[in-house]
């Protein structure tokens, strides 16, 4: 019963995350420029693949398939090191196209070209 | 009650496999190079989500250490590409 439910809270998690990927997906490929895209990236990274991890492993869990815990404690870990390396990758990205100049667009005000 | 966990399991992959389908047409026609590498960078993430989803529907742990090796790799090739882009060199 209690394996029930924790399978089925999983199922909607790793649902849930399956339509911000889809929402991601389109923002990736409609957005106009770069910039606009990391947007739909860091979206499509959070709660596209964090959160759908966490789904996993409560499905793992909540299943009655061997080895279970270590499919849920693998998600866990994959989860935690994503949640951690996402964020700097794309920031990393950011500046390096920024500092390369390798994206053309029309900014309204670009205040760490200015800097330079 | 086998084919209803059929169905479950493709109801349930079926937006990773249209976000792998239309992050891969922005990796192919995108204009310059931080487009293609963010692209390919969903593209690994969502790649491991599957991964996971996989060794569940197929009751096998074996799927579950290449996904964390996909993360790691997408980071490598993060930083990497970042690194060269700035300083025109890839270095150690």
């Amino acid at each position: 019963m209690t394996s029930d439910l924790v399978f089925w809270a999983g199922v909607v998690v790793v649902f849930v995350g399956g339509v911000f990927d889809f929402i991601a997906g389109l923002g990736m490929l409609r957005f106009p420029n770069f910039y606009v895209r990391l947007h739909a990236a860091t979206i499509g990274t959070i709660y596209g693949a964090v959160l759908p991890l966490i789904g996993v492993a409560l499905m793992a869990l909540g299943s009655p398939i061997p080895n279970n815990t270590f499919i849920a404690g693998g998600c866990l870990a994959t989860a935690l090191v994503l949640f951690l390396v996402a964020p700097i990758g794309s920031h990393l990205l950011a500046y390096a196209a920024h500092k390369a100049r390798a994206v053309e667009w029309s900014p309204v005000v670009d205040q760490l070209g200015e800097e330079e | 009650m086998v084919e209803f966990t059929h169905l479950l399991f493709a109801i349930l992959a079926a937006p990773y496999i249209a976000a792998v389908l239309m992050y891969t047409a922005r990796a192919v026609k995108g204009p310059t190079v931080p487009d293609i590498i963010l692209a390919v960078d969903c593209m690994s993430y969502d790649l491991a989500v599957f991964l996971a989803l996989l060794s569940v529907y197929y009751r096998s742990p074996l799927m579950i250490a290449p996904a964390i090796l996909l993360a790691l790799w997408a980071y490598l090739l993060d930083v990497f590409a970042s690194k060269y882009l700035v300083s025109k060199e890839v270095g150690a």
